[in-house]
């Protein structure tokens, strides 16, 4: 396979300057090799370590070139949807956690504000910065994890360990706000679970102040090395209009060269109170999506800073006190915030009926929560739009006539979580 | 500080400009027009649900190019005269930055709709999902299996008449719970006689 390599040099700030997708012909890999009428059928997972997860792919092969792609999920659905049913709105959260395991606050945030938008309840200013920075940590951490691993499948092994080893600092600082480093269920309905202790300011500032650096080095080990750009440069395009089409979205579409980022498009949480940019690729190939997402770790960083240092005071839930538990020392003083608390722990809220669609931007794309209320203490239905499954649905469509090998850089450049693919 | 609209009080009502396209260019296929907590939702007929789509698609004022989701909403207890299926479309417009939702009324004993995988390639994965999580029949589908599930898995689990998991605890007023299996009446939900 001959691929059309650009000349040498730096990418652009935040596109990677290279032509849009029409200047290089799909079926030119293809139209060089002659393909025969026999092709077998390969078996690939779903214990496969490229596949990060439970994915099983059949690939329809003629020699090396895929002529077809056939994921098969499921292995991991849990019935979140059914289970949200049974559980109160707080008793949910927990439950969100395990969904997108890389980015826990990221579905917290996302539940949490479906269901304030079916109580039509507003957080004060510090609770929502502070989601902020806890969403945009966990974006730099999946991201991180993403970059390590997808190495990995294509033979760069060593950025994996300096990855691991930063997104360890953004798990102590789960630890410390939440005491779990990993399913934090830190962001509640109607705000957090707590505000944040003090070492809180010292740990940010840290990554804030090292993190840039970091980037810097990973991308000194990746951009420019040539293995890392012959393996992704051309491999796995897709159109805008046929991402489009798929519903791909996050940096899968970005790396398309559409700049849709529901941070900018439709701000949530106070995100319109920040000024960053919304990186795009212009090829829509793997490397497209790669550079993508180390632009948006960048922007990523920028966000924090700027919500760390203007971080508002005051109260971190809503004052609501039929949504959001009074603090511990009202209880002892006050008979209607003893009330409040019990109702809350026993019984839950009870939003009016009615049907919402919120979504966020998550790591991976868009994450849509349609919840139904009845005007029970439970959803009747919530409906979780997982960017994963979206995206995942496309790889047939980026995968087919590529290489064997190649396909393994496509399935980890969609940046799938199977728990979300399968909920 | 100031204080922020993070939901969507500072945005227009979310749909409105779907509604308004097929109200005005299509009224047959709009049979009722719902608003709610900033979003507005629009009843449409089954038939005239693929031109609709089409038209929200490619009309220059929609541009709904994005399919976001296409999921239902089982409503057992609803009047006898009102279907029991909501099947719920949404659709993303990038140009105008705006989210519509349409939603289409089927019966329990007439529960299909027409496919729309020739509309929107992402429609394929979508529509199999709920099939197989609620039992709609999406017609002309090329391909409709099992998706989550595995393929030899009986019923569909989203639905409101399936138990997952536990039981109630029998108390007088429901007495037939606290029946063993083999002897429950066969319409009794998560009942199965081996």
């Amino acid at each position: 396979m001959t691929t059309v390599l650009p000349p040498p040099g730096p990418p652009g700030p935040y596109t990677s300057g290279r032509p849009p997708i029409d200047a290089l012909p799909l079926e030119e890999a293809v139209d060089l090799v002659q393909i025969g009428a026999n092709t077998m059928e390969l078996n690939m997972g779903p214990q496969h370590p490229s596949t990060h997860g439970v994915l099983r792919l059949v690939l329809d092969i003629d020699g090396e070139i895929i002529k077809d792609v056939r994921p098969d999920i499921g292995f991991l659905h849990t019935g979140f949807e059914k289970s949200f049913e049974s559980h109160t709105y707080q008793q949910c959260i927990p439950l969100t956690d395990r969904i997108d395991y890389l980015a826990p606050p990221m579905n917290n945030l996302a539940f949490a504000l479906a269901t304030e938008k079916l109580l039509g309840c507003e957080v004060p200013p510090r609770g929502q910065y502070i989601r902020v920075i806890m969403a945009e940590l966990a974006r730099i951490g999946s991201h991180l994890i993403w970059a390590g691993t997808a190495g990995i499948d294509i033979g760069a092994v060593t950025p994996f360990l300096y990855m691991w080893r930063e997104r360890e600092k953004i798990l102590d600082i789960n630890e410390l706000v939440s005491g779990v480093r990993m399913m934090t269920s830190y962001i509640r309905v109607g705000g957090l679970m707590a505000d944040v202790p003090d070492e809180f300011y010292g740990m940010v500032n840290d990554v804030v102040r090292t993190f840039p650096h970091f980037i810097d080095d990973y991308e000194l080990l990746l951009t420019k090395n040539p293995i890392w750009r012959q393996r992704l440069i051309g491999v796995g395009r897709i159109s805008a209009d046929d991402a489009i089409a798929y519903g791909v979205t996050g940096p899968a579409l970005r790396g398309s060269g559409v700049a849709y980022d529901l941070r900018k498009a439709q701000p949530y949480s106070s995100y319109d109170h920040f000024s960053f940019d919304v990186p795009i690729g212009g090829n829509g190939d793997v490397y497209d999506r790669y550079l993508v997402r180390m632009q948006e770790m960048r922007e990523s960083v920028k966000i924090i800073q700027q919500a760390y240092e203007h971080l508002p005071r005051g109260p971190v839930n809503t004052l609501d006190r039929k949504v959001a538990l009074p603090p511990r020392n009202e209880i002892n003083t006050s008979m209607e915030s003893l009330i409040h608390h019990f109702k809350l722990v026993t019984e839950g809220f009870r939003p009016p009926r009615g049907q919402v669609y919120s979504a966020i931007e998550s790591p991976r794309g868009e994450l849509g929560v349609y919840m139904v209320s009845d005007g029970g203490n439970r959803p009747y239905r919530c409906k979780w739009r997982a960017p994963s499954f979206s995206n995942l649905s496309a790889l047939p469509h980026m995968g087919r006539n590529a290489l064997i090998s190649d396909a393994v850089a496509v399935v980890g450049s969609i940046d799938i979580v199977l728990g979300d693919v399968d909920r | 500080m100031t204080t922020t609209t993070a939901g969507a009080s500072a945005r227009p009502l979310a749909g409105a400009r779907a509604a308004q396209l097929l109200a005005a260019r299509l009224p047959e296929a709009v049979l009722r027009r719902e608003e709610g907590l900033g979003e507005e939702t629009v009843v449409v007929s089954r038939e005239h649900l693929p031109a609709a789509i089409r038209l929200l698609r490619d009309d220059a004022d929609g541009l709904y190019t994005l399919p976001i989701m296409v999921t239902a909403v089982d409503w057992p207890d609803r009047e006898p005269d009102m279907p029991r299926f909501d099947v719920v479309y949404q659709l993303r417009s990038m140009m105008h930055n705006d989210v519509c939702r349409l939603v289409v009324q089927v019966a329990e004993d007439d529960a299909w709709m027409p496919t729309l995988e020739g509309v929107f390639a992402g429609m394929d994965w979508h529509e199999r999902e709920c099939w197989d999580l609620f039992g709609i029949d999406f017609r002309g589908h090329h391909d409709l299996r099992r998706i989550l599930l595995p393929d030899d898995w009986e019923g569909h689990p989203l639905r409101k008449d399936y138990v997952s998991f536990g039981e109630p605890v029998a108390f007088t007023h429901n007495l037939q719970w606290a029946l063993p299996m083999a002897e429950r009446p066969a319409d009794m939900p998560g009942t199965y006689h081996p």
